[in-house]
């Protein structure tokens, strides 16, 4: 369907080489998964099936792409839009009209569609996407779930032979995820679409895929099955570090085949580990708050008091409230009734230095804060804004990512890289409580540890709390003592991230799911109880 | 009642209304008219977010009379007539000759100052009840093909402002949780206008993508039709604003 011949690609001012010699052909109803580091071109490598690289982004395209017979080189992206349908990464800046219906028709209109082929193939991609309830609304009202399905379904209509998406499943709770890679499954056992999906998270994609496209940092790729792929990657999900930690013979994507090979490891009997629980000093007091906007109520009398050193994750599907319950602790909202108390002191009130002193967030979009041409220049105004020995700033951050080139503009960090000085910037402030807002989006694995790590050291350290939201359980099973968990406004569950994870099995951990009825969230939890016999 | 009449209808309908009212040059008629446009906005409200630009078209109407009301207090020419009250007099250098500030406030002069604030204000709300009821990107459907390709360009611009608002309250909010209290354009201009060309990028990739413009021809789905409705909201229409200039008359 897909041939590659000796691919190379290369921006014009950057030395570094995006892909090399890359050459492969994907079959008609293949599954493929590109993967890589942040920043290893795996959208780039994406966008070269349908030609949007490079006709529309730029760049030196060495050796040939042809999708069905027809290379790409030789006609404009719109040439192939009924051969190949592309969701890029922000489904939402894609859109180009504001009713699901007429977004859907959008393609089909443009190619001078009949008008009864359009109405024939908007009813049957509303069926396939179960999008029939939502069809004349606007597209700003949907859940994140709800638009990818959109988005999907806007390159569905097209009828095309490949479809293309780049991290689909990013902004997604865990079972919304799980609904949008069940459609993809369907239309590639049923209609034979070859898929190609670039993702992060593996943990959620891998037991779909049939093959793996690997981009290493220099543009090199390596091109395999799942199994052959892992084996040697460095980036894999916990699934393949569980079977490496524990010396399995062979490694497995899903969770029923680790779990054949691992039954006489939960056969043993292990001695519980009593969890001793301590005793920690309230930091912050959340009192029956309830928020409402616009008559939709978001938060309903919500109570916790989270203590110091603690890291309590914030769960919940997509609209249940997490962003509410953060803006509420930070005084971005006043609540309707009931209050907040940071170390005693109201939220709302805080103004400029003691502001930073009190409270660290860091927002769903770190570059937010960030407005100055270099990672120098930033570090030097937050060195100059919390009255601290300049460059203290910085080799904060040269502990959390090293090699940052101090000249780099912000905007050309990689995504880790960015996090990462927007976290040492909020904590030069020395803020007694840390906020963060789904921070790892577009993070890979080795961002994410090192992450964790710098959370971690927050936290015991200095004795001080730490309040997550976010979607990825892996995440949570690592990080959190504690887990909130959001529903309807309503804090549902409130309890150690073990009970919480374990209770509800579409956001269990990949590690519990195989050594169920075990409680071990992670591979160290594992390691630590198998270890101990 | 929620069958949708033309998006052309309603167009024709403020155009109608506000030829009216400006020949009629009647307050009360004007004030009667917007309270007619709120109660068929109110009934015909559909839910989408083009529904706000009704209220968002009364509050700027509201701020223009307050101003004309203002201006029309401090400065002007003297109408005479009762007197309400006395502000002191400005003295203006001499090359400003004819015109001054302050001086006795008379009840004509407040009176035709709210008089043409009102005028002002009804036909902004007359437009923000037509957007509010046909959002533009229906009465583009409608527009013949030449009027089409310049429109979607419009469209997507225009598309952007509200995005562009509620980047801007993001960053903002962001960027004083930082405690960064004095703003400079710097802070904020870098951050949208990074974010605002990604965006727009990201839409020019889809549209392309996706085969707009591949096609000399467009075709349509769901094309709207001129109904029996239509012609009737339009012969009403047009009554009423003869009725109007007549009474001006």
């Amino acid at each position: 369907m897909i041939t590659f011949s000796n691919v190379s690609l290369i921006y014009p001012h950057s030395t570094k080489t995006i892909l090399e010699d890359l050459s492969c052909e994907i079959a008609e109803g293949e599954m493929v998964l590109v993967m890589g580091e942040t920043g290893s071109g795996k959208s780039s490598l994406l966008r070269l099936i349908n030609g949007l690289v490079p006709h529309h982004t730029g760049g030196i395209l060495a050796g040939d792409i042809s999708v069905d017979g027809i290379s790409t080189r030789s006609v404009k992206p719109g040439a192939l839009a009924h051969l190949v349908g592309i969701v890029g990464q922000n489904p939402i800046n894609g859109f180009v009209t504001d009713i699901v219906e007429e977004e859907l028709a959008f393609g089909m209109e443009a190619l001078n569609f009949p008008s009864e082929t359009m109405r024939k193939r908007v009813e049957e991609v509303l069926d396939l996407l179960s999008l029939n309830s939502v069809r004349d609304r606007s597209i700003s009202t949907l859940s994140g779930g709800e638009q990818q399905r959109v988005a999907i379904g806007a390159a569905l209509v097209m009828h095309p032979r490949v479809l293309v998406l780049d991290e689909p499943t990013s902004a997604l709770d865990p079972i919304a995820a799980e609904e949008v890679l069940s459609v993809l499954h369907r239309l590639v056992h049923d209609l034979s679409v070859t898929v190609i999906i670039a993702e992060h998270r593996l943990e959620r994609v891998i037991q779909f895929v049939d093959r793996i496209i690997y981009i290493e940092g220099d543009g090199s790729t390596a091109i395999g099955s799942a199994e052959e792929i892992l084996k040697s990657a460095e980036l894999v999900p916990p699934i393949v570090r569980l079977a490496r930690a524990l010396n399995l013979s062979e490694i497995g994507t899903s969770v029923r085949e680790v779990r054949r090979l691992t039954e006489d490891i939960r056969a043993r009997e292990f001695l519980s580990d009593h969890i001793h629980s301590i005793e920690r000093r309230p930091a912050i007091n959340i009192s029956h708050i309830s928020i409402s906007y616009e008559g939709h109520s978001a938060l309903k009398s919500a109570t916790a008091i989270i203590g110091a050193g603690e890291i309590v994750a914030v769960m919940g599907r997509n609209g249940a409230g997490k962003s509410s319950l953060l803006h509420a602790i930070v005084g971005l909202l006043s609540p309707h009734s009931g209050d907040v108390l940071v170390n005693g002191i109201d939220p709302q009130t805080l103004q400029g230095a003691t502001r930073r002193r009190a409270i660290g967030y860091v927002p769903q979009e770190p570059s937010d804060l960030l407005f100055k041409q270099s990672v120098e220049a930033e570090c030097t105004q937050a060195d100059h804004d919390n009255e601290i020995a300049p460059g203290s700033t910085f080799s904060l951050l040269n502990r959390l990512v090293p090699n940052i080139s101090l000249s780099t503009h912000p905007h050309d960090l990689s995504e880790g890289q960015r996090l990462a000085l927007v976290l040492s910037i909020v904590l030069s402030g020395n803020p007694e409580i840390l906020v963060l807002d789904e921070p790892t989006r577009g993070l890979d694995y080795r961002a994410k540890s090192l992450f964790i790590k710098a959370l971690q050291e927050f936290a015991t350290t200095f004795n001080r709390p730490v309040i997550i939201a976010t979607h990825d359980v892996e995440l949570v099973a690592e990080l959190a003592h504690r887990v909130l968990f959001l529903a309807e406004g309503e804090i549902v569950a409130d309890g150690s991230t073990l009970d919480v994870l374990l209770s509800s099995p579409a956001f269990a951990p990949q590690v519990s799911k195989v050594m169920s009825p075990k409680p071990w969230l992670t591979v160290s939890d594992v390691l630590h109880n198998v270890g101990t016999v | 009642m929620k069958r949708p009449l033309h998006p052309l209808t309603l167009w024709l309908w403020a155009i109608l209304l506000a030829i009216g009212v400006v020949a009629a040059d009647s307050a009360l008629i004007a004030l009667a008219v917007v309270g007619v446009a709120a109660i068929i906005v109110w009934a015909r409200a559909d839910g989408s977010v083009w529904n706000r630009s009704f209220a968002l078209a009364l509050r700027i109407g509201a701020l223009i009379l307050a101003i004309r009301t203002i201006v029309g207090i401090l400065i002007g020419v003297p109408i005479p007539g009762t007197t309400l009250f006395r502000i002191p007099i400005l003295n203006l250098p001499s090359w400003m000759p004819g015109i001054r500030v302050g001086g006795a406030v008379t009840l004509e002069r407040l009176s035709s100052s709210i008089h043409e604030g009102i005028i002002i204000a009804t036909l902004i709300a007359l437009f923000g009840a037509a957007t509010s009821l046909t959002s533009p990107h229906k009465l583009l459907r409608v527009m013949p093909y030449f009027i089409y390709e310049i429109g979607i360009t419009l469209v997507i611009a225009a598309s952007l402002l509200p995005q562009i608002a509620s980047s801007l309250r993001r960053i903002r909010t962001a960027q004083k949780l930082r405690g960064i209290e004095v703003r400079g354009i710097r802070t904020l201009a870098l951050p949208l206008l990074e974010e605002s060309l990604t965006r727009s990028l990201q839409l020019a990739a889809s549209m392309d993508s996706r085969g707009y413009g591949v096609s000399r021809k467009r075709s349509r789905y769901r094309p709207i039709r001129w109904n029996s409705d239509d012609s009737m909201v339009i012969a009403l229409t047009t009554g009423l604003s003869i009725a109007m200039i007549m009474s001006a008359g």
